[in-house]
């Protein structure tokens, strides 16, 4: 506890005021107002001064109106100040920005205050994982960050808790356990809040899971509303599952945040890979994995859905951001939904409609061979089994895995973080037990044929479907995207350099010095007193490490640590 | 070979069943490999495990595979599906490439560091596949293995190497 924080007023207004006063100078020129986040201000995040949400605002386009810092001067970008976190595993969460606060969280469920000018540190809050075993955790100790509403700061926990903290002194206010931990259930995203509900998703599709999605009373954690990603017999898509108990551990994971429409009252969030992988033990579409699923905010109550992969046998998931935006297409005006899937196709669907506009693939991709109607299939040829191992494209960590692509409606663009993977995968015999994964198939990423690189950042111009630009990456590209009305695109790599490119060529305009590890988190913007500051955390870690097969070689000596980062111009 | 130790395996899972539990592991634990079948599944868990689940299976992005909270009543894992788990599906970035041979040796090592005693029999995948014994961590075993001489296996269906401290 820092001596600040010591001091911190907690109850009644006038020491709040008194303490304020008196204790300002000890907390340099920091003021310890703090910013109440209202309902009203969550709708308009995308153009406030902070940075409200795990990705900006409701839309997930992590675009921001700032163009202090521009094409014409961010070879300028200089350190406002650092901090170095430490811990060996991966950091990838944004940095949530609300006035002169700025959160993070860590590996392990820490969180850390700052004062986002000075970089001075409030206060610490650690989540205690005393008896927890992480044992259903897939991929790598994670926590993407924190939401806001209120004076409340809330985390998701690894241990399926959200914790609801002062915004300002980081004392509890509430926890609930939405499940219990070790037995399949996780939780490594950042909340969303909406209409003073704290909303979160489970991870668990390897592990015999039945996810869902939950909301909570932001005030006290009571829970609203639950919706599991797959059905229970007689449920709306229950017929899209074998009969029998194989639902229970369908997995259909909810791990990565969702956005929301206000104009239909539309939350909408991804439903993962199904269990255990290999499908032929599962026959069926099996929704609502690997879908994009539209709900009733109020009631949890799921309106529509349009399924990426059905069947899926290969992890492609669904959960990738359903990025809200407009655009035109062939002359025509939509309402449209932008996901970049893990099976390598870009997904463009109609808000109003609820069809596909179009999809292009932006990586290689084989399994998931085309469309009819408007509808996606399969490769049948490339389904492993149990003695039948297949190649195909991409690789179970997609051509995309979870990093935030950027929409920015300037350009038009969308800007598409990018692996070239393929992989062999075969069935295998697997059994349920909770604590245990449940996979069903054994698999090695490689190469893509077609690329001798890993990674790319692609940018996609969404009035045509057509590719605008492509950097190309010997490693892989590893971490999320964040555009600017500055012309800009920052996103980092895992030799650890925070790149700008302009956003319409895909020039690397600017490069920071080598930071102390590799960057697997995406990078946020924010302004205080007029300036634009640009904020990252470095540290190395995440999926590919893990999972990454012959890429694991390419990334085996990267530095780890965690280390945040803020520049601004001088 | 392999029957003995079956038997010593079933035997093991009997008591296990019945006797009180006191603390994690209050049941005798069956000496179910050699000491130099933990010694190379030390050396394999180091150069393929070990990025994951920490140099003393302490845990880092992967789970920690030692202690009371990896191997605990709780848990309710057996060795049978600790050994078929891991032998299909890790190491995560290659499933099922090391040898046959190496995932009994990565199991025994386990067995060692949760607290199970060297025998003088190997782990055999016939072994490992059917033995339904819980995985319990044993901390006073494991502070002092003790081989188990082979005359003491000779006539009995089960070898009670160290009987742990509640």
């Amino acid at each position: 506890m820092t001596r600040f924080q010591a001091f911190l007023p907690r109850r009644s207004l006038w020491r709040i005021a008194l303490s304020a006063v008196l204790l300002a100078p000890a907390a340099g020129a920091f003021a310890a107002g703090y910013p109440v986040v209202t309902n009203a201000r969550l709708l308009h995040a995308a153009s406030d001064n902070g940075w409200l949400m795990f990705l900006r605002d409701y839309t997930g386009d992590s675009y921001a109106p700032f163009r202090q810092i521009n094409t014409r001067n961010v070879s300028g970008l200089k350190p406002a100040w650092d901090y170095k976190i430490g811990m060996k595993q991966g950091f990838e969460g944004s940095p949530i920005v609300n006035g002169r606060y700025l959160f993070v969280t860590t590996p392990k469920d820490h969180l850390i205050a700052f004062d986002a000018v000075t970089g001075k540190v409030l206060w610490k809050y650690q989540k205690s994982l005393a008896g927890v075993g992480l044992k259903t955790v897939c991929c790598d100790v994670v926590n993407r960050g924190v939401a806001l509403y209120g004076n409340n700061v809330y985390m998701a926990t690894l241990d399926n808790y959200v914790v609801a903290l002062n915004a300002q002194t980081g004392k509890v206010v509430w926890q609930k356990q939405i499940k219990p931990a070790d037995v399949g259930y996780a939780m490594t995203l950042a909340p969303l809040t909406l209409e003073g509900m704290v909303i979160v998703g489970t991870s668990g599709g390897e592990y015999g899971a039945r996810d869902f999605v939950v909301a909570l009373d932001a005030r006290t954690g009571r829970e609203i509303w639950r919706q599991y990603t797959v059905p229970s017999p007689g449920q709306p898509g229950s017929d899209t599952w074998p009969k029998g108990e194989i639902y229970q551990h369908g997995g259909g994971s909810a791990w990565l945040t969702g956005t929301y429409d206000p104009s239909s009252d539309t939350l909408f969030w991804g439903g993962g890979n199904p269990g255990p992988w290999l499908a032929k033990l599962r026959p069926g579409k099996n929704l609502f994995t690997d879908s994009l699923q539209a709900f009733n905010p109020r009631t949890g109550q799921r309106k529509w859905y349009y399924q990426y992969t059905p069947h899926d046998s290969w992890d492609y998931d669904g959960v990738n951001t359903p990025m809200i935006t407009s655009l035109t297409y062939h002359g025509r005006r939509y309402q449209a939904i932008v996901h970049a899937d893990r099976n390598g196709w870009l997904y463009v669907i109609d808000r109003r409609t609820h069809k596909l506009i179009y999809a292009v693939p932006f990586a290689h991709a084989i399994s998931l061979a085309g469309f009819r109607d408007g509808l996606p299939y399969t490769d049948d040829a490339v389904r492993p089994a149990v003695g039948k191992q297949i190649f195909t494209c991409p690789s179970f960590l997609g051509g995309k895995n979870w990093w935030p692509a950027s929409v920015d409606p300037a350009t038009h663009m969308v800007y598409v973080p990018t692996i070239h993977t393929c992989m062999t995968m075969k069935g295998a015999p697997t059994f349920y037990k909770p604590g245990l994964p449940y996979l069903g198939e054994t698999f090695k990423v490689v190469h893509d044929p077609n690329d001798s690189n890993w990674g790319a950042l692609q940018a996609f111009d969404l009035d045509t479907g057509k590719r605008a630009w492509n950097h190309e990456t010997r490693l892989p590209w590893d971490a999320g995207a964040m555009s600017t009305a500055g012309g800009l695109v920052f996103s980092g790599t895992p030799q650890g350099h925070l790149l700008a490119l302009d956003a319409r060529t895909g020039q690397v305009l600017w490069r920071s010095p080598k930071l102390s590890s590799g960057i697997i988190a995406p990078p946020v913007t924010y302004r205080v007193d007029g300036r634009q500051y640009v904020a990252i955390l470095a540290g190395w870690g995440g999926a590919t490490p893990i999972w990454g097969g012959d890429m694991v070689k390419s990334v085996a000596n990267i530095p780890v640590g965690g280390h945040l980062y803020v520049y601004s111009l001088n | 070979m392999s029957v003995r130790l079956l038997q010593i395996c079933a035997y093991a899972l009997v008591l296990t069943a019945l006797l009180p539990r006191r603390g994690e592991a209050a049941s005798p634990p069956p000496a179910l490999y050699t000491r130099s079948q933990a010694l190379q599944g030390a050396s394999a868990f180091e150069w393929k495990c070990a990025s994951c689940h920490g140099h003393h299976l302490q845990g880092g992005v992967g789970p920690a595979l030692e202690g009371p909270i990896f191997a605990s009543a709780k848990s309710d894992f057996t060795i049978q599906q600790v050994y078929e788990f891991l032998s299909v599906e890790m190491p995560a970035y290659a499933p099922g490439s090391l040898t046959r041979t190496q995932y009994l040796d990565i199991t025994a090592f386990l067995l060692r560091q949760n607290g199970y005693p060297a025998g003088v029999r190997a782990l055999t995948d016939r072994i490992a596949s059917h033995c339904t014994v819980p995985l319990l961590y044993r901390p006073a075993a494991k502070a002092s293995p003790k081989v188990v001489k082979s005359k003491a296996l000779a006539g009995k269906p089960l070898i009670v190497p160290r009987v742990n401290a509640p």
